[in-house]
């Protein structure tokens, strides 16, 4: 009882300095907008090429947009050293890293649906069809991102180079998530059946699952090192 | 109760703390002094359960140090540089925040008489990025005095507060005294802290020496 209060608390926090600051969402959707309208600019294509191409542009925009708000995660922690007086809760650090985590992935989760329309209208996508499909495979990319990325951004708050370490250390780790998304998406976009493709959302489901049960234990590593 | 069993610590090749023994007993107040760099935070930063001693090892309510963390962090609050506070949250919502994450759901009235007695009461719904460093000071007290630890670190605690504000803190560590509760504090300022410290020590490059608190000289802190 205690655990799922700390969860409730941390999300609870992170949503009224969200509100209140407007920093974390309003950095990632002006970022992502400049990488939409980039791509947006630099391809002129039909709708067939823009079904086969726009899924691989739009996690690679989503991706990024996301490190922009995990980084921001926890060095809002640094403010009055704040970190300090996390690493000091007496409850098993877990229930702050679900906290940050579920935080992460609604952060992450609204700006994709903030910017999936931009997508649809400048790449001209037809995707009433495939709307659920398409939330699924948000949802379950998201997760995966926000649970390895929330355990990282810890990992490198207190680093200096922090901004370029999250990055690196990152992007490696989330390949699976990011190869299974992009073939996701590209099949539903293309109005495959789930048959095609339904392998890389178990993927995604097995990856969420693994990852976030692993970084829950590892999360009270980094905070007490 | 705080036990210091030779407790040592550097990082690299350079030591900060060598063999630091100290024993506080429930209900006295051990005031730590030392000139800057004498590795007064870095005790307190191993007691607070933030930092790992080099060697040796501590007791705190006769608890392992290094053992039972999460017991020891439920019994103790710290009051570090940094004031632990949200700029975007109000006085009262890092109360609230501060205290749930101990496990803790202090009552409206709790909160109200707290911070009146920090004398910020009527700053409650501001928030506190626009509070002053001394204000700042007084909702950190304010939410130790929520907590009502039993073992209390003060790391240079009358920095940033007035005479006030100095005498609200000496008035809180004096009333923990009375309920036995076990008191270190850092600091530089010796007229300060001579009215409520029961025994006092010199930390000088990572050695601790006991002094007596009524013969202490300013000449003796630098």
């Amino acid at each position: 009882m205690t655990s799922f209060n700390v969860i409730r608390w941390i999300v609870w926090k992170d949503f009224v300095t969200e509100l209140r600051s407007r920093e974390t969402i309003s950095s990632m959707v002006f970022f992502a907008l400049i990488v939409i309208l980039i791509f947006s600019f630099s391809f002129s294509m039909d709708q067939q090429a823009a079904r086969e191409v726009i899924a691989g542009i739009m996690w690679v925009a989503f991706a990024f947009t996301g490190i922009i708000g995990l980084g921001k995660s926890f060095s809002t922690e640094l403010q009055n050293d704040c970190l300090e007086a996390l690493q000091m809760v007496p409850e098993a650090k877990g229930a702050i890293y679900l906290g940050k985590v579920a935080a992460n992935f609604a952060f992450m989760f609204v700006v994709e649906i903030l910017l999936f329309p931009m997508f649809v209208i400048l790449f001209n996508l037809e995707v009433v069809e495939e709307i659920s499909l398409l939330l699924l495979i948000f949802l379950l990319a998201t997760v995966g991102l926000s649970a390895i990325g929330t355990l990282f951004s810890a990992l490198t708050v207190q680093i200096r180079a922090r901004e370029v370490m999250l990055p690196i250390l990152l992007l490696p780790l989330v390949v699976p998530v990011m190869i299974a998304a992009v073939e996701a998406t590209k099949g539903a976009l293309n109005g495959d059946p789930l048959a095609l493709y339904g392998q890389w959302l178990e993927l995604l489901a097995v990856y969420d699952v693994v990852f976030t049960v692993v970084s829950f234990w590892m999360f009270e590593l980094v905070m007490d090192s | 109760m705080i036990a210091c069993h030779a407790i040592g610590k550097s990082y690299g090749h350079f030591q900060v703390l060598h063999d630091v023994n100290l024993s506080i007993a429930e209900g006295e107040c051990f005031a730590l002094f030392g000139p800057n760099g004498a590795g007064k935070t870095t005790l307190l930063n191993i007691l607070a359960t933030l930092q790992r001693p080099s060697t040796g090892y501590y007791e705190i309510l006769g608890m392992h140090g290094l053992k039972d963390k999460d017991t020891i962090r439920a019994n103790l609050v710290f009051l570090a540089h940094g004031t632990h506070l949200y700029d975007e949250l109000n006085a009262k919502e890092n109360l609230a925040f501060a205290l749930a994450l101990r496990g803790h759901r202090p009552t409206d009235r709790d909160v109200k008489q707290v911070l009146d007695r920090v004398a910020i009461g009527a700053f409650a719904d501001m928030k506190i990025r626009h509070f002053s460093a001394g204000m700042k000071k007084r909702l950190a007290l304010a939410k130790a005095m929520l907590a009502k630890p039993n073992v209390l670190l003060l790391d240079e605690p009358f920095t940033a507060l007035d005479t006030a504000g100095t005498e609200i803190l000496r008035a809180y560590v004096r009333e923990r005294l009375s309920e036995n509760g076990t008191v270190l504090l850092s600091t530089h300022d010796h007229d300060k802290t001579r009215p409520i410290a029961s025994r006092a020590g010199i930390l000088r490059q990572g050695t601790l020496q006991e002094v007596a608190v009524e013969g202490l000289k300013s000449d003796d802190l630098v």
